[in-house]
């Protein structure tokens, strides 16, 4: 059984629905992408998985049904989403960013070492613990939002385009990590990207979306093999 | 120059009173975007519980206490009532919402307690104290150490728990502060609570001064308004500096110039707030965009 499986998901906004019956499953300790251009439904998917939208069909993580779950509650079962945008909180310090990751946690010894290997992994973000998360650049601040994903201790996490505007060479050490996190932890991913030939590198699974819809389903070697595929969907 | 010291120690009391309830109105707006007008109201009933408790025989420091526990789950209360079901309603609905919750207050007050003004007991002796000079009353000194106190608590509370992490997270960035697991709506509970039991100690330090009776808070509450704004809404720093700035100047106001007098101390008031809405709009600790949580 996977960790995460969506089934003839539909969500919208209001009267627009943007979803039309979205399947699709994440194995435990996987990677898996979900590519597909702009306005496909992407971001809507993912807020279904933590209740931003209303939807139906169903979703369960673990087993469980999310139906009508609140997102609060909804990432409390081990889904950390870093959502489009990053969700940096800007008036807060990188300290209590991270805080926030790290606030529903009981197992003080197992935080306390999460966050050296935070710092280890950013060092960057040991240096500005300090200052006000608005004075982080895009890159720092998707660190910043990774860290704080990787301190809730989740089983699986949404990372909504973790590449958008960034340097490639930053983009490349944050995948780094995201893979470092994925083997070391066997926590499972769900990654949104634009960027298809970098997401299917990572990923064993990759699905691709077309207005609101799973156009194509397959292994990331075969999507990444398949001419037809990629000048069509993926656009390289 | 004593004179004048003497009417600054009592302009910064008056101001522990306003900063206590600026702060209050701080709490809500920060939450919501929302000015609560029926912070002094519920402010002047949690002193009528005070009152009842204290006639009752219980001891005032015991009392004090016991009614900032009640006013904090009295103002979750009214929130999961009165405010919730009309949380994500326009602006101007939740305005109204709080004027008709103020009048509400008033009318259940003087239904329930009349209107005739009850002297509240002080627990500070009437004598004064030389310092440096300048004779300062106990009363206003005591008034001083129990706002200080007080809003001591808030900040740390704030700012060193918590719980205060999540709340000043949920107030700024409820979408983000929910993927994080934090209950928001719970939070905006919390902060109307908290909001409560600050406002209610300025209605417990002032009745002694203004007498008890419904309309107690009508004009605390425009020089709360003045600090608040004065400090730039969205600060709880900002509403504390407000309080002193505004309670010193309506206080040196009143004595040296006599025009001024006791009856225009209000119009002082509302000058510092018109006055800082035309220059300094943000206040003098808020940030430059204002804009709705
Ligand atoms: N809040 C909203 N209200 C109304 N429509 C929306 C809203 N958010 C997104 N949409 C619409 O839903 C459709 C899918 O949007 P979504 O954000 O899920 O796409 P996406 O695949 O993430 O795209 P992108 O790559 O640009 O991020 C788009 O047509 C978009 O215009
Ligand atoms: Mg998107």
């Amino acid at each position: 059984m996977a960790l995460l499986e969506l089934e003839e998901v539909r969500a919208g906004y209001g009267p627009t629905s943007v979803l039309h019956g979205v399947s699709l499953s994440v194995p435990e300790g996987q990677i898996v992408s979900l590519l597909g251009a702009n306005g496909a439904g992407k971001t809507t998917t993912l807020r279904s998985i933590t209740g931003g939208v209303q939807w139906t069909g169903d979703i369960r993580f673990a087993g469980r049904s999310l139906r009508r779950m609140h997102t609060e509650d909804v990432v409390r079962c081990g889904i950390a989403h870093v959502p489009e945008g990053r969700g940096i909180l800007t008036e807060l310090t990188v300290d209590e960013n991270l805080k926030l990751g790290s606030h529903l946690r009981r197992d003080g010894a197992a935080v306390r070492k999460d966050y050296d290997r935070v710092f280890e992994y950013f060092p960057v973000l040991r240096e500005r613990r300090r200052l006000s998360a608005s004075t982080l650049s895009g890159g720092e601040q998707q660190m910043l939002a990774l860290a704080r994903a990787f301190l809730t201790k989740p089983r699986l996490m949404l990372l909504d385009e973790p590449s958008l505007g960034l340097a490639p060479l930053i983009v490349r050490s944050i995948f780094e990590i995201i893979r470092t996190i994925n083997t070391e932890d066997q926590v499972a991913v769900l990654l949104v990207e634009q960027n298809a030939r970098l997401a299917l590198e990572m990923s064993s699974e990759a699905y691709v979306l077309e207005v609101g819809r799973v156009a194509v389903r397959g292994s990331s070697s075969e999507l990444t093999g398949n001419d037809a595929v990629r000048r069509s969907y993926l656009g390289y | 120059m004593q004179e004048l010291l003497q009417q600054v120690v009592s302009g910064i009391a008056t101001g522990g009173i306003f900063a206590s309830l600026a702060l209050a109105l701080v709490l809500i707006y920060n939450a919501m975007g929302l000015v609560n007008f029926a912070q002094g109201e519920m402010a002047m009933l949690a002193t009528f519980v005070a009152l009842a408790l204290i006639d009752h025989g219980m001891n005032y420091w015991i009392a004090f206490p016991v009614t900032l526990v009640i006013a904090f789950a009295g103002g979750i209360a009214i929130e999961r009532v009165v405010i919730r079901p009309v949380e994500r309603a326009p602006i101007l609905t939740l305005v109204i919402v709080t004027l008709g919750l103020a009048t509400l207050i008033n009318g259940l007050a003087g239904f329930i307690f009349g209107y005739v003004p009850r002297a509240f007991p002080s627990p500070f002796p009437v004598q004064t104290v030389n310092i440096l000079g300048a004779l300062a009353s106990y009363q206003d000194l005591g008034v001083i150490a129990v706002s200080a106190v007080v809003l001591l608590a808030i900040y740390l509370l704030l700012q060193h728990t918590t719980v205060g992490l999540t709340m000043r997270a949920a107030a700024h960035h409820p979408e983000a502060s929910r993927l994080l697991g934090v209950r928001v709506s719970w939070m905006l509970a919390l902060g109307w609570g908290l909001a409560s039991a600050v406002g209610s100690v300025s209605g417990i330090m002032v009745a002694p001064i203004l007498l008890l009776q419904p309309n107690m808070m009508q004009t605390i509450i425009i020089y709360a308004f003045a600090a608040a704004v004065l400090g730039g809404i969205e600060s709880p720093i900002g509403a504390v500096v407000g309080g002193v700035i505004v309670g010193v100047t309506v206080n040196l106001a009143g004595v040296y110039l006599p025009f001024v007098g006791g009856d225009l101390q209000l119009a002082v008031a509302l000058a510092i707030i018109v006055g800082v809405l035309v220059l300094k709009p943000n206040g003098l600790f808020g940030r430059p965009s204002v804009r709705r949580v």
